[in-house]
């Protein structure tokens, strides 16, 4: 048996166990459950060391690591690890605990398989089971997170359909289902139509507009752990890692497919960002955050230079580190305070110190702010569009203009954020500190600041450790060209953030609005607080904005609803005619029999 | 020509079974159709001048009509009725539960 | 005695008896009627190791290479779907055991269920055109009264309907049979094979291929002489619902169509019939999968389902390449197994809750977990997620279609997927998750024998992809594959010249 099939087979197997352990006795599934996930996490570590490691069925090369799918494996292994340390505490007393964590450990098993293989055929298997565990892990959020699940994998298995056509195309093409050897150039219609079935599944799973619309529904009903897990770390690792492989391995980009992936990028980061800014809930607010950034690597990767892709993918690991992190601090709010709105929380940073500062970490991180490590990321991903502009792009300033302007924005959503939750002044339903202990429990602020830990590192010693030993390696050929200096990036940082408050007071002139001061002492009431929740409410009433805002709302953009508003005016149609009277029928019968002989017989 | 004729019959039971709203004629109309169709199987089987396929004395040399369609026809006479009582039957109890013979007021299952 | 008269004389004499001994004691009924599929399901599974047979009905040996008894064939396209009807067959009746308490007359349903495997069987075996015939309207007229047999107003009226329309289908085909004989003066299938090669295929031939086309294309349920179907197929009972879609349209319809289009007439080759057989396909796929979205009721979703995925088999084989023959093939396949389940699933759900309409369903996989767990393995299976088995006829399907230079109908087949993996998650919504109604609060999981088949079923979803690896792909689906593909081999096989 091969190395690489452990990180396959421990997963299903220990998850097969965890199904069938009568329920009496949960701490040994709580226990084997755990042991999975750190058995998977070994042989991460394990594989990751050996690499490159290779596994041949009947001379064909079906399992491999290369330095590309190598630390996305330790990064899945890691988080499947943390994911189920964390559900240990936030999910106990839930119902279907068995099934939760049999789903999770086969997503862990599903996850490396999509890594590791090399034959396009088992990609697919792999990655389309990753869609109905994926349908079954939202479903474990009771009732009302049936639609949610039925819209992600509507959405997420649809994609996998078209994955096949593409699949198909490529092989009808090459002859071939070996990734390894093959590269296509993309002349003519059936490559291109190819490779966009191909980066259509994974936009779709890392939440690339406009296959976006699941995450946001998802996060909302489906348990913070899975959301943590899934939809904000491992399917952007799955994501962008495919699309890193077909744009950097399978074909051979050229300008028309790079700058649509930059236009989706860029349309990605300043679309759903604009829409975090008004969300009244923390796991929406999050949601839209996580697919805001997806925006960025698929612009990096768009840019079709090695800075670009290497900041594309290394934002990809950077991102499944802090937002997950930052789900985790949302589900340790809920957890504490049963509430993820945000207009019911606030003035937690007393009570609950350490989510408050992993939470900040993380939030500084995903704002792009020196030292921390998406600002690293997002910073090569800004030299890749610069240099895309040396290597003659016209259009660059508008890309790099549309990454900077994101960040800004991404900052201002979570100053607001972090007000409304932690700082401020307590909201009637946040908790009294009862007891001593209002933090969470050891097991779940563990994982939590595990990961805000590793933002710190990631960015400060950014080049030791993760570039250099992760991404430099998967993607050759990258020079800074003497651009690594800190002091332009965050000049231009500064500029992105005054255009975000040119917005904000933009707004604020037009419409002033006033909240009673906090005088002290006294309780105030409810709707007297200043939460935070309405920070930026105003953009909502600015000219054009407003308009979109309000059909977004009404799911105007919603790839999901606008498709099902047609096909069902086709049902409608189909189900009129079919009336249950005999003779329309058989003159369709006979109809057809005519038809079938003016075509069979006369021609 | 005669094979026309059997065409022409065939159309007529179509007719029944196309434009009748009454149950029992839609039947009769699908019988029509069987009949027709057996008909033209065993005009198919005739041969110029034959006689019946039987061999007997003096005749073994004779043109016979060939036997085959005869006894499939027989075959699918049966059949044929089988049908039509099953869908006789199918019509008595139509009357019963819907209390009409009418093909348009029958269409509970649709869309 | 050879083996494989059994198929049709076993279920035959067990339809004889059970009138006859039916009344005797009350559990005889069900003894008999098992004991008889179970036998079958034995025969079947010893047919795969068979290789080709044929049987010469009362020995009658060809006269001058000319063969004049009745031909009974075993090839491999047969052994595949004596394989499908009687595993089908045998977990329908051993579901019927407990659902059909229900119902008031066991012992006539029996015959009447027995009546119609023995009509699919001689239909698969039979060697010659009218036997062809005869024994589909065994099995058709079985179904007629089958779909009527609970003889409530809608029962009735689907049965009508459904034998109105299979009885056309039937003159349809009773034509093209006598013209073929006109054509070529025999009714052995090889025989005329032979002939027709000989021949040439010519005006006549079109003519008579499009006459079987339409008629079997009726049985088969294609767009766009589906319409009986959605009618028909809910009416039923569950276990005849799971056999007349997983089965019967398969045996009569599709299986018919290919056996006298590709081996018969020799069409296998001719592009535009091929061509016309994709369109159709396509048709039914997109038709029947937009309807299948707009149902509300369990049953009628899943009839038009059946529809939609018959589309895609017709697709398959209209691609003539030995992949898309393959894709068919496993696909018709894995579609006895998962329509089959899901159509005992909605028995399941209507023996516990009298109830079929999506609406007022929800959240029975609390209260039905059996239920619950392998409707949901049948409608992922059906949607194609990997590693169910529909994921791989899906995926040769497609792979197929591209192969073929057939792009159009490549996409139209991953959009039909989409939309059937939509309804699928909507029945997946409405019924089995979500909030417990009220009025299900104290429903219970069904009975043991109805659990048992629908999980033999739902492994054979999980499991039937193990039919493509290279080994057992050799011994079931080769065979079959090759007999359509090489058409036109069929006369010189059979008649060993």
């Amino acid at each position: 048996m091969n190395l690489l099939h452990y990180l396959i087979i421990i997963p299903f197997i220990v998850g097969l166990f965890c199904l069938v352990i009568p329920k009496k006795l949960s701490k040994l599934r709580d226990l084997l459950a755990i042991g999975g996930g750190l058995a998977t996490f070994y042989f991460t570590i394990v594989i990751f060391l050996r690499k490159p490691v290779e596994w041949f069925y009947n001379d064909l090369l079906l399992l491999k690591v290369d330095n590309l799918s190598g630390f996305i494996l330790l990064a899945i292994g890691l988080f499947g690890v943390l994911i189920v340390l964390y559900s240990l505490k936030f999910m106990a007393g839930k119902e279907r605990l068995s099934e939760y964590y049999t789903y999770l450990l086969w997503t862990i098993g599903g996850a490396c398989g999509a890594i590791l293989a090399n034959n396009l055929i088992l990609l697919l298997v792999f990655w389309g089971f990753l869609g109905l565990t994926l349908y079954l892990l939202i479903g474990i959020g009771g009732p009302e997170a049936t639609p949610a699940a039925k819209k992600t994998f509507i959405i997420v298995g649809g994609s996998d359909c078209l994955m096949i056509l593409g699949i198909a195309i490529i092989w009808s093409l090459t002859g071939s289902l070996q990734m390894d050897n093959i590269s296509i150039h993309l002349t003519g219609l059936l490559p291109t139509v190819a490779f966009l079935a191909l980066a259509i599944a994974s936009f779709a799973k890392a939440g690339a507009m406009p296959m976006h619309t699941w995450i946001p529904d998802c996060a909302e009903k489906a348990p913070i752990p899975v959301t943590a897990f899934l939809p904000a770390s491992l399917d952007k690792l799955l994501g962008i890692y495919l699309l890193g492989r077909i744009a950097m391995d399978i074909f051979v980009m050229n300008k028309a497919m790079g700058t649509l992936l930059l236009i989706v990028g860029a349309v990605t980061i300043i679309a759903a960002v604009m829409m975090a800014l008004v969300q009244h809930d923390l796991k929406k607010l999050l949601s839209y955050h996580a697919v805001s950034q997806v925006g960025y690597m698929v612009l990096g990767i768009g840019t079709g230079n090695p800075i670009g892709i290497a900041g594309g993918i290394f934002h990809m690991l950077n991102h499944a580190i802090y937002k997950s992190c930052l789900f985790l601090t949302g589900g340790a709010v809920e957890h504490r305070t049963q509430t993820t709105n945000l207009n019911r929380l606030g003035g937690l940073a007393k009570l609950m110190p350490i989510t408050f500062i992993t939470c900040l970490i993380a939030a500084l991180s995903i704002s792009g702010v020196p030292p921390f490590n998406g600002f690293v990321s997002k910073w090569m991903i800004y030299q890749g569009v610069i240099q895309l502009g040396k290597d003659g792009d016209k259009l660059w300033i508008i890309w790099l203009v549309a990454a900077m302007f994101g960040s800004a924005l991404t900052l201002a959503s979570f100053m607001k954020l972090i007000h409304s939750v932690f700082l401020g002044s307590p909201s009637p339903t946040t908790p009294r500190p009862v007891a001593k202990r209002n933090e969470v429990s050891f097991t779940m602020w563990m994982p939590m600041a595990i990961l805000a830990g590793l933002c710190v590192i990631f960015g400060v010693f950014a080049y030791r450790v993760p570039l250099k030993n992760f991404i430099f390696s998967a993607v050759p050929g990258i020079s800074f060209l003497g651009f690594w200096s800190p002091g332009l990036a965050t000049l231009l940082i500064i500029i992105g953030i005054i255009l975000g408050a040119i917005i904000y007071w933009l707004g604020n002139i037009k419409s002033l609005r006033t909240d009673t001061t906090y005088v002290g002492g006294e309780i105030i009431p409810q709707d007297n607080r200043v939460t935070g929740v309405d920070f930026y409410d105003t953009i909502k009433d600015l000219g054009p904005l407003k308009v979109i805002y309000k059909k977004s709302e009404k799911k105007l953009f919603d790839i999901y609803d606008q498709g099902a508003r047609v096909i069902f005016l086709f049902t409608k149609g189909l189900k009129k005619i079919h009336t249950g009277l005999l003779p329309t029928y058989l003159i369709w019968v006979l109809m057809g029999t005519v038809i079938l002989f003016f075509i069979l017989v006369k021609g | 020509m005669i094979y026309l004729l059997c065409v022409l019959l065939l159309l007529i039971g179509l007719y029944g079974v196309l434009v009748k709203k009454n149950l029992i004629k839609i039947i009769i109309g699908l019988s029509i159709m069987e009949y027709a169709l057996f008909l033209f199987f065993a005009v198919i089987g005739y041969r110029e001048g034959g006689t019946a396929p039987i061999i007997t004395k003096g005749f073994e040399k004779a043109v016979f009509v060939d036997p085959l369609p005869q006894a499939l026809v027989l075959t699918a006479i049966v059949i044929g009725l089988a049908v039509t009582a099953l869908l006789v039957s199918l019509a008595v109890r139509i009357y019963e539960k819907h209390g009409t013979f009418d093909i348009r007021k029958i269409r509970r299952l649709k869309g | 005695m050879n083996l494989i008269v059994l198929f049709v004389a076993i279920p035959l004499g067990a339809a004889f008896l059970m009138p006859l001994l039916g009344r005797v004691a009350r559990k005889i009924p069900d003894i008999l009627a098992n004991l008889a599929n179970f036998s079958l399901l034995v025969l079947a599974l010893l047919a795969t190791k068979q290789g080709l047979v044929v049987y010469k009905i009362g020995g009658w040996e060809a006269v001058g290479g000319i063969p004049i008894g009745i031909y009974l064939v075993l090839d491999g396209l047969a052994v595949l779907m004596l394989l499908i009807v009687n595993v089908i067959g045998f977990l329908a009746t051993f579901y019927s055991v407990a659902y059909m308490e229900r119902y008031t007359d066991k012992p006539r349903y029996y015959t009447l269920f027995l009546l119609m495997i023995a009509g699919m069987n001689g239909v698969i075996l039979s060697g010659d055109m009218f036997n062809i015939f005869v024994f589909m309207e065994i099995a058709a007229i079985a179904s007629y009264a089958l779909v009527a047999f609970g003889t409530e107003a809608e029962e009735l009226e689907a049965a009508f309907k459904y034998q109105v329309l299979g009885t056309v289908a039937s003159c349809f085909i009773l034509f093209g049979i006598a013209i073929a004989y006109s054509l070529t003066g025999t009714l052995n299938m090889a025989d005329m094979s032979r002939v027709i090669a000989q021949q040439g295929i010519g005006t006549p031939v079109f003519f008579v291929g499009t006459l079987f086309l339409v008629g079997f294309g009726l049985k088969a349920a294609i767009m766009p002489f589906h319409a009986w179907l959605p009618d028909a197929h809910p009416s039923a009972p569950a276990p005849i619902s799971a056999m007349l879609s997983g089965v019967l349209i398969k045996a009569i319809g599709v299986y018919a169509l290919c056996r006298v289009l590709f081996n018969v007439l020799g069409l296998g080759k001719v592009s535009s019939f091929l061509y016309i057989l994709l369109v159709l396909g396509t048709l039914s796929m997109i038709a029947g999968s937009l309807l299948a979205l707009g149902q509300r009721d369990f049953k009628r979703l899943l009839a038009y389902s059946s529809i939609s995925q018959i589309g895609y088999i017709i697709l398959a084989f209209g691609l003539g390449t030995p992949l898309g023959f393959l894709g068919g093939l496993f696909h018709l396949l894995n579609h006895a197994t998962f329509k089959s389940l899901l159509f005992l699933n909605s028995g399941a759900v209507v023996y516990s809750t009298g109830n079929r309409d999506l609406k007022k369903m929800g959240g029975l996989s609390q209260r039905m977990p059996v239920t619950g767990t392998t409707s949901m393995i049948a409608s992922m299976s059906i949607s194609g997620i990997p590693p169910l088995s529909g994921f791989w006829s899906k995926l040769i399907i497609i792979i197929a279609a591209i192969q073929a230079q057939q792009f159009i109908f490549a996409l139209l087949a991953v959009v039909v997927s989409i939309i059937t993996l939509a309804y699928y998650l909507k029945v997946q919504k409405l019924a089995f998750f979500g909030k417990l109604g009220e009025a299900w609060q104290e429903i219970k999981e069904v009975p043991a024998v109805m659990c048992i088949s629908m999980i033999i079923l739902a492994v054979l979803c999980v499991g039937l992809g193990i039919l493509l690896i290279p080994g057992i792909k050799a011994v079931i689906l080769d065979p079959a594959v090759e007999v359509l593909y090489n058409g036109a081999r069929y006369a010189q096989l059979i008649l060993g010249s």
